[in-house]
């Protein structure tokens, strides 16, 4: 018995060996070689590198525009967070719960821009946000509030809040699928009976539905932060590059400029090694703030 | 466990274990392949420095596209047969080839242009070969020396070394729709005052903001207004200490000059207010669009907007009109170099390259498949009939100077370099709120004050 314990752990481990490795070469590796490149003076282009020792992280703490970009970067998670999460439930809970017959049709509409190219939602929406042929100035101009019409991505008040919509729209229907499938799972006798004692539907939601998909609201929001914290990048350097001046900037665009357009490759590493650090501290708040008993009824 | 099982769990091990040592194998024999050093041996030259062997080539492919290329690379193949030239050009060639100059076996020459791609960063990181010698013996076919053909001259570093040749002749300028001036009875303008006069009148003409640059790359209203402004108030030194950080420079009237010229076009509401959302291809779509009358790019703009430009549209183009009445209207060139990898395998097949790209027949080519000229002085252009009128008018203008005059903004060295790059970052953060009307022209050369004071300390 003993015998066949070790073949089967031995036997898990080789099965596990070939992930190991790719995980230890392209996440390990990177992470480890991107902390490395931040002690050097390095344009990364060439093969002369400096080593600098900490200056690097020195200047990141005087750099106005890194403190401007974690702040863009919490204002992106803070309003993802809860306009995905408030819209994916509510779609969620209208499309299992209401008895609506074309729920099916609902469910691969609201999922479609998951299945669309970052770059084509941000052109699409760069059109939307148009000061003289969009669709959002054109409305207001329609019902008369022609006043309120704006240059909305070239305005600095304006620009980041405008960034933030095609991010909610475009991560609605996934974290809807996933709720969905908690909300299915739900045993109905449950709700039959709340409703046999008297219960609101409000209540049968707050008390019953959450309680129980709350793995899945946990799981949402921390990949929801996770992919704000590393993923607002492309959707900014698609519809402003940072800018109006650094309104929108982020760490994520601050890498790449620093990097890839002033080649300096090694300040370019502690960006990343700080958008790391920024990331896990945020997941461990979050997993202490959002840990809750399990449920069971 | 009964035998059986065993069976078929010491099977799957070795399954398992296969999987493994083949994924080991294959990256192995990856690593061994990519590092470049095999294809490196095939290159060589022939014996007693005949010119052959693989000729490596490395080019950006942007708005000027690639057809000049292929025909140099076909000239060039006719005249040395034994030549063979790979090719590495596209879009992003910069970035794909990048791992070759970290590994130390670059291509043997490079075309240094567009994005990832910086001519100060190789000469500063050792990767260009020094040319000086050779390059001073360099003659044209008429005879006379190459470096002294040129219109922008070649650079000198270090106290004298030549790592670049410098190969296009690119210019900001600021560009106009020539037959819709010409039906509406506007006159192009020679100089701030008349240019902001020519505004006033299109504005009210039209109703439109007659100025638009991109505000999601504001190097184009940096290389294309400021630049030129600052050059023609305070000649190449300003030009070139304002972009190296001097404190004394940013301190200076002339800028202040040139930075209330700046405010007093926003002032008068004439830069269109939805400039800093728009890329550059967006602004120059309102440009040919008539949403806008004046935009400031660089050469290639007829060529990469050709798709796009309506049939009665007629490119104008002028140096940027910021000078003042009776000064010479200025250009500050944005040279686009050619240059020798320091590690080239086949540096006499490169060279040998290199001369061929500047002769007449090349640069007539150049213009017609361009729209932009080459480097070099003295190129007649005028019986071309393939060549756009507009690139004639300031081909001329170059090669006769007098009304403008032309300011080179130097490559910095040393610190200077890293100070540079920090300026021209805040700098671009500026124009954008100088161009809103956020800031005036005092907070604007004070910002850059402090900054280039934080630099310098």
């Amino acid at each position: 018995m003993v015998q066949s314990k070790t073949q089967k752990h031995l036997f898990l481990a080789f099965c596990l060996l070939p992930t190991f490795i790719l995980f230890l070469v392209f996440t390990v590796y990177p992470a480890v070689n991107g902390l490395y490149l931040s002690f050097f003076e390095w344009s990364g282009t060439s093969a002369v590198k400096d080593f600098i020792g900490l200056e690097h992280y020195k200047k990141l703490f005087n750099d106005s525009v890194i403190l401007k970009s974690i702040f863009n970067d919490y204002f992106f998670v803070f309003t993802k967070v809860i306009g995905i999460m408030i819209l994916s439930l509510f779609f969620a809970v209208a499309l299992t719960q209401l008895r609506i017959k074309e729920a099916p049709f609902y469910r691969v509409v609201f999922f479609f821009p998951n299945i669309m190219s970052v770059v084509v939602i941000g052109i699409l929406w760069q059109f939307i946000f148009d000061p003289d042929i969009g669709l959002i100035n054109g409305l207001l101009t329609a019902i008369g509030l022609e006043s309120w019409t704006r240059p909305w991505l070239g305005s600095m008040e304006w620009a980041l809040p405008s960034l933030v919509l095609p991010a909610v729209w475009a991560g609605i229907g996934l974290f809807m699928l996933l709720l969905m499938g908690g909300i299915m799972n739900v045993s109905k006798s449950l709700y039959e009976s709340a409703e046999i004692d008297g219960a609101s539907e409000w209540q049968q939601f707050w008390n019953i539905t959450v309680p129980l998909i709350w793995p899945q609201i946990k799981t949402s929001i921390i990949y929801i932060v996770i992919t704000s914290l590393n993923g607002s990048f492309v959707i900014v350097q698609i519809m402003t590059n940072g800018g109006p001046g650094n309104a929108t900037e982020v760490m994520g665009s601050y890498l790449y400029e620093k990097a890839f357009e002033d080649f300096q490759f090694g300040y370019g590493a502690a960006i990343g090694v700080l958008i790391l650090a920024v990331s896990l501290v945020t997941v461990l708040i979050l997993q202490y703030i959002l840990k809750r008993e399990k449920v069971e009824y | 466990m009964n035998g059986k099982a065993m069976m078929k769990g010491k099977r799957m091990l070795i399954m398992a274990l296969i999987l493994v040592m083949g994924m080991l194998s294959a990256c192995t024999s990856d690593s061994s392949s990519g590092d470049g050093k095999e294809e490196g041996k095939k290159k060589s030259g022939g014996a007693d420095g005949e010119i052959a062997g693989e000729l490596e080539i490395q080019y950006f492919v942007g708005g000027y596209g690639d057809g000049w290329w292929k025909s140099v690379i076909e000239g060039f193949k006719e005249k040395y047969p034994n030549v063979e030239i790979v090719e590495h050009a596209g879009p992003d060639i910069n970035t794909e080839m990048k791992t070759r100059w970290i590994s130390n076996n670059p291509p043997d020459v490079v075309y240094i242009d567009g994005n990832g791609s910086s001519e100060t960063q190789m000469i500063s990181d050792g990767q260009l070969m020094d040319l000086s010698d050779w390059a001073k013996a360099l003659k044209l076919e008429d005879g006379s020396p190459l470096l002294e053909s040129f219109i922008s001259p070649a650079e000198e570093l270090d106290g004298g070394a030549i790592y670049t040749l410098p190969l296009v002749f690119d210019t900001w300028g600021v560009w106009y729709d020539n037959a819709w001036f010409q039906e509406k009875g506007w006159e192009a303008p020679k100089d701030f005052d008349s240019w902001l006069a020519s505004m006033k009148q299109i504005k009210k003409d039209t109703g439109i903001a007659p100025f638009i640059t991109t505000g999601q790359y504001p190097q184009y209203f940096q290389r294309g207004v400021l630049n030129p402004a600052f050059a023609a108030a305070g000649g190449e030194e300003l030009l070139n200490d304002l972009s190296d950080g001097v404190v004394e420079a940013w301190e200076s009237e002339e800028v202040m000059e040139v930075m209330k010229k700046v405010e007093a076009m926003v002032d008068a509401g004439m830069v269109d207010k939805g400039f800093a959302a728009r890329s550059h291809t967006q602004t120059q779509m309102n440009f040919i669009m008539h949403e806008n009358a004046y935009i400031p790019v660089g050469f290639w703009l007829p060529t990469e907007m050709k798709a796009d430009t309506p049939e009665d549209f007629e490119y104008g183009f002028m140096p940027t009109p910021m000078n003042d009445d009776g000064d010479a209207m200025a250009l500050v060139p944005d040279i686009r170099p050619v240059a020798i990898a320091k590690e080239a395998e086949n540096p006499e097949a490169a060279k040998a390259f290199v001369e061929y790209l500047f002769t007449e027949e090349n640069a007539q080519k150049f213009a017609e498949s361009t729209g932009a000229i080459m480097n070099l002085k003295n190129v007649d252009l005028s019986k071309n009939e393939q060549v756009p009128e507009f690139l004639k008018g300031i081909n001329d203008m170059i090669n006769n100077p007098g009304s403008i005059e032309i300011y080179n903004r130097n490559t910095p060295e040393g610190k200077d370099q890293k100070i540079s790059i920090e300026m021209t970052d805040e700098l671009h953060v500026q124009i954008v709120e100088l161009l809103m009307g956020r800031i005036d022209a005092e907070k604007f050369v004070q910002t850059m004050r402090d900054k280039a004071k934080e630099l310098r300390n």
